[in-house]
């Protein structure tokens, strides 16, 4: 066990220590790049992808994928805006919005488990269902007017030193990094994405839980949706596209194996923020943005790939210790 | 002892166009080791599904504890008390050992598990069954058998009064299979009763208190052992009495020596050294069957991935006395070797395919002309290889999925002849397999051997290596230990004593 943990562990150093390593380069390159402004910056950005993707890896850790997030993000985005400019009190109206989450949780949830639709597809379908409803009910167009002004309290606000949003995903962080360690959730997740069958003999409700993860994810989703409305100001119909690719690359970067059984809250933290740091630091370098989407696809690919060398390694290391104690 | 716990009477059960249970009664009593057997097709798998809710019956009823029984569903059979060890095990590797055996049974507040004294319950269990696996290792780091004991620990927990085993000790060195047999008999003690599926008749006479022979969806017999072995004398392996009530007529299996062509040398190594590999050497000639025997992990299916380009090793392999680069199977085949895999279904057939289009793959030159594919040539060649090996199908559009195992490696075979390769690797070509398709696989072999093929067969039974090879290699630990000729004075002892071991307790590690 105690090979296991330092395996796991060490995975994880490696993955911060990519990501200390690029931002060393970054410090180095460019003069802003380690001042708190930038930073908090940063922290800001990848926080919508932390807030769902807390709920995609225990998703894809239970063998199932959502791609339907990033239009979640959009509709919910507007529907908060909506709300809000019909003269609902914020605070119903951000429940409101986590609700409508929720419903198109349940709809994916509808779509796999009841429906058996590969996830894969269902979600694909849901993306581009959301997407149109979302430019539909908007008429393509940005909702800025007759907001009130706690609109932006969640996104700008803060609460003594501590801006609010990181109040938040730290609040998310946890509650995730418990279920997906310490929970029966968690360890269902796991069991389901290892052995679905074995789940199922053992009298695990494996639709229910999928199903539920799928209405987390809804609600993280919606969740992303509110703070970057309330940050912005203003509810962008086109917000979000390419958000569930973020997403994924941030869970898979954090160790997320796409086959199911195993995953990591934490990993997936660093992982969004190695994809941010990316972003950011080519931005300061005023690296011109075709560069930069080369340039992040290339680091994101040798970053993936160094992280399964090095977990094949360690792999072998832990199966050849226990060979030898076996012997021993 | 002769309490009845389960009571199966007037059984039947028909799929479109087939029967494949009729009429079948008997009776389980309670704390005793009930073993069934037949070959293949004959109604096994069928019966433990309706046992254990997988499939319903037509006709007939179930008695367990002298209530009616009929489970809808594997889980409903479980709650029942009646627990099935799988084939394909049913654990989490991605979970620890103790999260293993309370998944599904946690006790939990607010959605987070609670160490409970059953738990600790549990773990007394698995101890008393094998205390060398710690509660907190991996499950995906412990071998297949420690895997069973995992399953068999949570059956006895959760109050299963019946363990179904299917041929449990299919992937089981010789020492896990005793360590199995010594947990197995030891269940009664614990107020369990097993059904003990297998094809190996030796395994009865090891365990078994009753043993219920099936032959085309219909009950042969139901016999005390004791009775048998009696009867049987010493030559359990080929009990001639459980044959003939499997078979319906006496297998005699014995070696026929091959018209071996000592001056063709067709394969030859030298120094073959890799990580599981310990400089081996070995050669084969024109027309002769070599066994190579071992237990499992002493190296013999290394050898045969090593000489069909599947692994890296160092050292020299010669074919037709020319050295050869083997790095990959398509550089094999065209030195002309082919391979029928370990594992049919994942490494030797495309199960979603028809027997047409499996058998052509590794020489697509017989049906095609110019790079195009003939269908009117492929149905050809399936037809003549269903002729040629026996393949009982409906056709040759059936899908390989849903052949007995026994065809399905007589569908593996058809390929490898197909590809029309001088020297043939049959990596355990029987597993699996009933008494009388083993027989037939064996004659196919023979047969090859008589029109200048030459084979190196590489099985972990004994029997399979006595019947059918001129020459053996006995490996131990990756290394050849020592070459003997087949023929009428050979030891068997003998061989498991060098195939174990057991001569140098002082040099193993």
């Amino acid at each position: 066990m105690r090979a296991k943990l330092s395996a796991s562990g060490l995975q994880k150093l490696v993955l911060l220590g990519i990501l200390v390593g690029i931002s060393l380069v970054f410090s180095f390159t460019t003069r802003g790049f380690l001042s708190i402004p930038n930073w908090s910056n940063i922290l800001r950005l990848s926080s919508f992808v932390v807030v769902t993707g807390a709920g995609v890896t225990l998703l894809m850790i239970a063998r199932n994928i959502d791609l339907s997030v990033g239009s979640t993000l959009a509709l919910t985005h507007v529907l908060f805006a909506i709300f809000c400019r019909a003269g609902v009190p914020v605070a119903p109206a951000i429940l409101m919005t986590l609700a409508a989450g929720a419903l198109i949780g349940f709809l994916n949830g509808v779509l796999v488990v009841r429906l058996r639709i590969t996830p894969f597809i269902a979600t694909l379908g849901t993306l581009y269902m959301l997407r149109g409803f979302t430019l539909i009910i908007t008429g393509a167009k940005s909702v800025r007017e007759n907001l009130p002004k706690a609109f932006s309290l969640l996104g700008r606000g803060s609460l003594g030193p501590l801006p609010v949003p990181m109040l938040v995903i730290l609040v998310v962080l946890v509650l995730f990094i418990l279920l997906e360690r310490k929970s029966l959730l968690g360890k269902y997740a796991i069991a389901i994405g290892g052995n679905p069958l074995a789940a199922e003999l053992s009298g695990i409700n494996v639709k229910r839980i999928v199903w539920g993860l799928f209405i987390i994810v809804g609600i993280l989703a919606g969740l992303s949706g509110v703070l970057i409305a309330s940050w912005m100001g203003v509810a962008e119909p086109n917000i979000g596209s390419g958000f569930e690719f973020d997403v994924i690359i941030a869970v898979v970067l954090g160790g997320t194996s796409l086959a199911g059984g195993e995953g990591s809250v934490l990993g997936m933290l660093i992982g969004a923020l190695i994809v941010e740091v990316i972003g950011n630091g080519l931005n300061q370098m005023n690296v011109l943005s075709f560069y930069q989407s080369v340039l992040k696809g290339v680091i994101l690919v040798l970053a993936v790939l160094l992280d399964q060398n090095l977990k094949v390694r360690l792999r072998r290391a832990a199966a050849g210790e226990a060979v030898s104690r076996e012997r021993a | 002892m002769n309490e009845k716990l389960l009571e199966i009477q007037g059984l039947s059960k028909f799929f479109p166009g087939v029967v494949a249970l009729k009429d079948v009664s008997f009776d389980i009593y309670r704390n005793t080791v009930h073993c069934i057997v037949g070959e293949n097709g004959a109604g096994k798998s069928t019966l433990i599904k309706i046992l254990t809710g997988a499939l319903r019956r037509n006709a007939g009823r179930i008695l367990y504890d002298g209530k009616e029984f009929s489970p809808h569903s594997t889980r409903d059979a479980m709650n029942a008390g009646m627990s099935v060890l799988f084939q394909e095990l049913n654990v989490v590797d991605q979970l620890s050992v103790e999260q293993n055996l309370t998944l599904g049974l946690e006790n939990s507040t607010f959605g987070f598990e609670r160490k409970s004294t059953r738990t600790g319950q549990v773990l007394e269990v698995l101890r008393s069954l094998d205390p060398t696996i710690a509660p907190q290792q991996r499950v995906g780091e412990l071998s297949v058998a420690q895997k069973q004991v995992i399953e068999i620990t949570k059956a006895i927990s959760s109050d299963s009064s019946i363990i179904v085993m299917d041929e449990p000790t299919a992937a089981l060195s010789e020492e896990e299979v005793e360590r199995l047999f010594a947990i197995v008999k030891n269940l009664r003690h614990q107020n369990v009763t097993v059904i003990y599926i297998t094809h190996r008749l030796a395994e009865i006479f090891r365990i078994g208190d009753f043993v219920t022979v099936l032959r085309d969806g219909q009950i042969i017999g139901t016999r005390a052992v004791s009775e048998l072995a009696g009867s049987c004398a010493s030559e359990v392996e080929s009990c001639a009495e459980l044959i003939r009530m499997m078979l319906g007529k006496v297998v005699a299996e014995r070696y026929v020596p091959s018209p071996v062509d000592r001056s063709q040398r067709v394969l030859e190594l030298n120094h073959v050294n890799s990580a599981k590999l310990r400089d081996v050497g070995l050669e084969l000639y024109k027309g002769e069957i070599l066994g190579v025997y071992g237990l499992i992990g002493s190296g013999k299916t290394e050898i045969a991935r090593a000489i069909y380009g599947l692994d890296e090793v160092e050292g020299e392999i010669r074919v037709h006395g020319r050295r050869r680069r083997l790095d990959n199977p398509a550089a094999a085949i065209a030195s002309g070797i082919a391979m029928v895999p370990e594992e049919r279904r994942t490494e030797g057939l495309c199960t979603k395919l028809s027997i047409r289009e499996n058998i052509p793959v590794m020489n697509m030159k017989a049906i095609a002309r110019l790079g195009i594919t003939s269908r009117r040539r492929e149905k050809g060649l399936a037809r003549g290889f269903i002729e040629k090996v026996r393949i009982v199908a409906r056709d040759e559009e059936q899908k390989v999925a849903l052949l007995s195992g026994g065809n399905q490696q007589k569908v593996v075979f058809a390929k490898c002849l197909n590809a029309r390769s001088a020297i043939l690797l049959l990596d355990e070509p029987t597993r699996g397999i009933d008494v009388g398709a083993k027989e037939e696989i064996h004659n196919i072999v023979r047969e090859l051997s008589r029109g200048g093929t030459s084979v190196i067969v590489f099985s972990s039974e004994l029997p399979e290596i006595l019947n059918l090879c001129d020459r053996i290699i006995l490996l131990y630990q990756g290394r050849v230990k020592q070459v003997l000729a087949n023929g009428s004075d050979i030891d068997s002892e003998k061989i498991m004593h060098v195939v174990t071991g057991a001569g140098e307790a002082g040099n193993a590690s």
